[in-house]
């Protein structure tokens, strides 16, 4: 491999690295759809890129997918710089947002396609599109149309089109995006264990944080074309890196206040009247005394002290009223105001509502956390 | 003959037709007409429509009889440019259903309105008083009485362009057989006025049209391997305009004209002579009374001297009142036919004659020409 | 009690006395029979065609008689037989429909990146031109933009005037065959733009770089998903050029220098030329006989769509 530049050289050519994305922009007109992405995702693991809509987060699988040309960086697919290669030329498979299936011919014909622009004799492309259809659980279906095929079927066929050809990179835009709740779970779990049967490196873009979590071996979170996080899921969820993420990923409450003191990784501040200390959030932290700051503590880190619960095992206890009641099936949720805090509202999870009787609007209740679980950025 | 006589309008008269037609088609006549010059006159139309080609004819036509006539009577001439071919289905319409026909007067070929009067939907025109001053050439061959008045003769001549004739001008339509004047010769896409001078270029007699043509067929053949333009009036003019042909077989009227426009051309009757016919004036059966009368008066006044030398000076064309006085650039030109000796060169077929094998000859001609 | 002039506006108040008005005029229990009554104008448009059909039939079994100028009492099948075996019906009717068929190859194979060019390009400059360049032919006409080829293509034209600039002699453009081809594409283009771009439309653009992704470069993008999927559009475009080239009058006329005439010219003639209404009808009721054969097949052939890309695939 001959490559002029130092910075464009592909994490030092490193052979178990699949994809490699460097110092990736992407401008259109006067708008930055990526600013400066650089990842590396290793052969055979799934990574999802997760983010709000209008993050860039599609605009990056197109520039993988080779449909257009980054503004700036360079892509490396197998340690092979790629921007100049077209995409029919680069061996990805994909699935579109919406299938992309080719409405004029087949399950079978579809799935053959990759196939026959590869010139495959026409006995190994029966055979092959007959173990990919079997793969999917759709032996027998081949010869439908695809208007013929359920929303999941389709799924099917639009998977197995884009792995029938044995891609160097699976990339999936957003496919289960309009399915409905239970299919789309059985999907997510229908896509991993075929990920993990072929071993195919996968690049998944979703806005949904249950299916990045559920599904990855790496999340990628991105917000305005910026990557603000590249985590396996249980660190992203842990430890986000900013308030962003902390709040993009899961059922976050931001308790605001002034820093009035760091120590350590540790930071103390005020809210309301009430002096409170969390470790500082992300891995550069940049908290002075007299900072403004936003704490972020998981819905579920905090717990409603009754029952079960006592006071002294949490190090902050504080006082709220119920404002709001959500039932939710296998949890309640309270929304909780807390004078305390500035009024800050709070949304609580009650993970045992059989243990005690469901808390009315208005009835005062008491709150505790520990301060570890508490995020400051 | 051509069905088509715009000379200076340059476009074809099927882009025309649609306003054309829309235009003679509405008629409307007051009903009470200018005052009455004398109780023995019928009431007087507001207008006479008078059908006519466009261009310098439809100016010529205004400028020798219409104006004229409505500075005698009053009446004022409307011309409708529909072209004659599309007037007449319109006529014989009209007459099959007893409706007023759309015009007065058609200015006519000889040959298309021998088959309106073979129909019988022209008036009798016998009683013109102008009549018994006109020469034989205003009466039609081969009818009865005057479903027709003939007002001028005109001839297919061969037209060139002196400059492709370095050795002079042509004398036989043969010449047009020269190989460098393959792609640069025009005819009728009829073949109008071809037929006969082919007839005896081929070697066969006028005697024998129409029943043995095949040496004017041959003829034909021949001139098709020189691969002619084919069209209708205002082609030519175009065509010798624009360089796109050096020779053509056409009246001579539009050369004249496109002589006048600055081109440089000239004509000749070959030896084999040319053809010689004839338009006229007729009235459609079906008009009121008192129009019928007017439109009568109307074509009796093209007859007159005054009317005929300033209709015809515009035409260039002979006329069927003797003592006309020839334009001056057409004295003792063969196109110009005034005494016996000049007819002896010119081939004319009774109207009869044409009208009821024009179509076969049409078709044998387009079919020659095919390709 | 009246209301309100804000809450019940005075155009609210002209609406209900029209609502009166329609009710007296229409009242209704008539609704039912509404979409019939609407059908009303196309009943009579039809009928008046068909009308006019049946008169032409009637004609084309009578001859024209050339003593009288008057078509025949009796009727007879002598114009068809002459339409039918003479050698120049023979010849003009094989020009005009293979003509048609040429003219409607060469219009799609243009009209197709044309109208893809259009609905695909990303610059609304482009497309804008795009548009205009394809509605402009409407505004002018056909007659007039024949006569734009006689004075670009003549002997002293601008294509000869600048064959000229290089010392080359001009060359017959016009009156043959291929002038007569090239204005009826040009002619053509518009209306199979027009016809094939909104079937263009309907392909969703992710399908492209579905194929393109799935290892097919552009062209065979095109063959094995745009084209077939455009079909409807191409096959209704198809007719249209096929159809309107086939009974197109004033391109042959003016653009064959006589020697190209077409089925309609013929017919031209026959009814002002020769007024011969019996050989004119015959022959417009065999183009219309003939036309309709050609359209019937060709939806045999490529009318149910899908089904023949099923064979064509495997």
């Amino acid at each position: 491999m001959t490559l002029s530049s130092v910075d464009r050289e592909p994490a030092d050519a490193d052979p178990t690295i699949a994809v490699s994305v460097r110092n990736v922009g992407m401008r259109y007109g006067d708008f930055d759809a990526v600013k400066d992405a650089s990842f590396d995702l290793p052969k055979g693991k799934f990574l999802t890129i997760l983010g709000p809509s209008g993050s860039g987060k599609t605009t990056l699988l197109r520039l993988i997918a080779g449909f257009g040309e980054p503004t700036t960086g360079e892509i490396f697919i197998n340690g092979e710089p790629v921007n100049a290669v077209p995409a029919h030329r680069r061996a990805i498979g994909m699935v579109f947002q919406r299938l992309a299936l080719f409405p004029h011919m087949t399950a079978a014909q579809n799935i053959a396609f990759p196939l026959k622009m590869r010139r495959r004799d026409a006995r190994t492309i029966a055979d092959q599109v007959e173990r990919y259809l079997d793969l999917v659980k759709l032996g027998g279906y081949g010869g439908r149309r695809i208007d013929a095929l359920s929303g999941g079927q389709q799924q099917r066929v639009a998977i197995a089109r884009a792995l029938v050809f044995e891609p160097d990179l699976l990339l999936l835009d957003e496919p289960l995006a309009a399915l409905d709740v239970k299919l789309r779970e059985e999907m997510q779990l229908e896509f991993r264990r075929i990920q993990k049967e072929l071993g195919v490196t996968t690049i998944n873009v979703t806005h949904d944080q249950r299916e990045a979590l559920v599904v990855s071996d790496e999340v990628i979170v991105m917000n305005d074309g910026v990557i603000q996080q590249k985590a396996q899921p249980i660190l992203a969820y842990r430890k986000p890196e900013n308030a962003f993420v902390a709040n993009f990923i899961g059922v976050t409450n931001f308790v605001h206040g002034i820093v009035t003191g760091v120590d350590g990784g540790v930071v103390a501040f005020r809210s309301g009247g009430k002096d409170l200390r969390g470790i500082a959030g992300g891995s550069a932290p940049q908290l002075a005394e007299g900072a403004q700051c936003s704490a972020a503590i998981r819905a579920e880190q905090i717990r409603i002290v009754t029952g079960g619960e006592t006071p002294d095992r949490f190090e902050i206890v504080v006082e709220g009223v119920i404002a709001d009641t959500i039932f939710e099936g296998e949890r309640i949720v309270y929304e909780i105001t807390v004078p305390q805090l500035a009024e800050a509202s709070l949304r609580v999870f009650d993970h045992d509502p059989a243990a005690h009787t469901q808390f009315q609007p208005g009835a005062r209740i008491q709150l505790g956390w520990n301060s570890k679980d508490m995020h400051v950025f | 003959m051509s069905d088509e006589k715009f000379l200076s309008i340059p476009l074809r008269r099927r882009s025309v037709l649609g306003s054309i037609a829309a235009a003679g088609a509405t008629v409307a006549l007051s009903p009470l007409g200018a005052a009455r010059a004398f109780a023995q006159e019928p009431e007087k139309p507001a207008e006479i429509i008078v059908r006519a080609w466009g261009g310098s004819w439809v100016d010529s036509l205004k400028a020798g009889v219409s104006d004229s006539f409505t500075e005698l009577t009053g009446i004022a001439i409307r011309h409708d440019l529909t072209e004659d071919n599309e007037i007449q289905p319109k006529i014989w319409a009209a007459v099959a259903q007893n409706r007023m026909p759309p015009i007065h007067v058609n200015w006519d070929t000889t040959t298309n309105a021998t088959k309106s009067a073979l129909r019988g939907v022209t008036e009798d025109l016998s009683d013109l008083p102008n009549l018994k001053d006109t020469t034989d050439l205003a009466k039609p061959v081969g009818l009865d009485g005057y479903p027709i008045v003939n007002t001028y003769g005109y001839v297919y001549v061969l037209a060139y362009r002196p400059s492709a004739f370095p050795d002079g001008p042509p004398t036989s339509w043969k010449d047009l057989l020269d190989p460098k004047l393959k792609g640069r010769i025009a005819l009728y896409n009829d073949g109008i006025g071809f037929h006969f001078p082919a007839q005896v270029a081929g070697g066969g007699t006028l005697e024998d049209i129409p029943g043995n043509m095949q040496p004017a067929w041959d003829f034909i053949a021949k001139v098709k391997q020189q691969q002619p333009l084919l069209g209708e009036d205002p082609d030519f003019t175009t065509w010798f305009q624009k360089g796109e042909i050096d020779a053509a077989c056409t009246i001579s009227t539009n050369v004249r004209e496109a002589k006048k426009n600055g081109i440089e051309l000239d004509w000749v009757v070959p030896e084999e002579g040319a053809k010689f016919d004839t338009d006229g004036l007729w009235i459609p059966k079906g008009l009121p009374e008192n129009e019928l009368y007017w439109a009568k008066q109307y074509i009796n006044h093209a007859l007159t001297k005054q009317a005929q030398q300033v209709w015809l000076d515009g035409l260039g064309l002979p006329g069927v009142v003797p003592g006309l006085t020839p334009p001056e650039d057409l004295v003792n030109d063969p196109a110009y036919p005034t005494t016996e000796e000049d007819f002896k060169h010119l081939i004319r077929i009774s109207s009869k004659v044409q009208v009821e094998n024009e179509s076969v000859w049409f078709s044998k001609f387009k079919e020659i020409m095919q390709g | 009690m009246k209301p309100p002039r804000s809450a019940y506006p005075w155009h609210w108040r002209v609406l209900d006395v029209l609502e009166r008005v329609v009710e007296t005029a229409w009242p209704r229990r008539f609704t039912k029979g509404l979409p019939h009554a609407m059908l009303v104008p196309v009943v009579l448009l039809v009928a008046i065609l068909i009308a006019g059909l049946v008169e032409m039939l009637d004609s084309s079994f009578r001859v024209l008689d050339t003593n009288t100028f008057l078509m025949s009492d009796f009727y007879t099948l002598d114009n068809y037989r002459r339409a039918l075996t003479e050698n120049f019906f023979q010849s003009v009717a094989t020009r005009s429909f293979i003509a048609s068929f040429i003219v409607t190859a060469i219009t799609l194979v243009v009209a197709v990146p044309y109208a893809y060019l259009m609905v695909r390009t990303q610059s609304p400059a482009l497309r804008k031109f795009l548009l205009v360049a394809l509605f402009f032919p409407f505004f002018i006409g056909e007659v007039v933009r024949a006569y734009g080829w006689l004075i670009i293509l003549g002997n002293q034209g601008l294509v000869n005037e600048f064959l000229g600039l290089f010392g080359l002699s001009s060359v017959r453009l016009l009156y043959n065959y291929s002038a007569v081809i090239f204005g009826l594409v040009q002619y053509m283009l518009p209306f199979a733009v027009l016809m094939i771009a909104p079937a263009l439309t309907a392909i969703p653009e992710e399908l492209e770089a579905a194929a393109n992704s799935l290892g097919a470069n552009w062209i065979r993008t095109f063959r094995h998903v745009v084209l077939p999927l455009a079909r409807p559009g191409l096959v209704a475009g198809g007719l249209v050029v096929m159809t309107l080239s086939l009974t197109n009058f004033a391109i042959p006329a003016m653009l064959g220098g006589g020697s190209q005439d077409f089925m309609s010219n013929v017919i031209y003639d026959q009814f002002f030329r020769t007024s011969d209404q019996g050989l004119g009808s015959a022959l417009s009721i065999l183009l219309v006989i003939a036309g309709s054969i050609l359209v019937g097949i060709i939806f045999r052939l490529f009318g149910t769509g899908s089904l023949a890309i099923k064979g064509a695939r495997k």
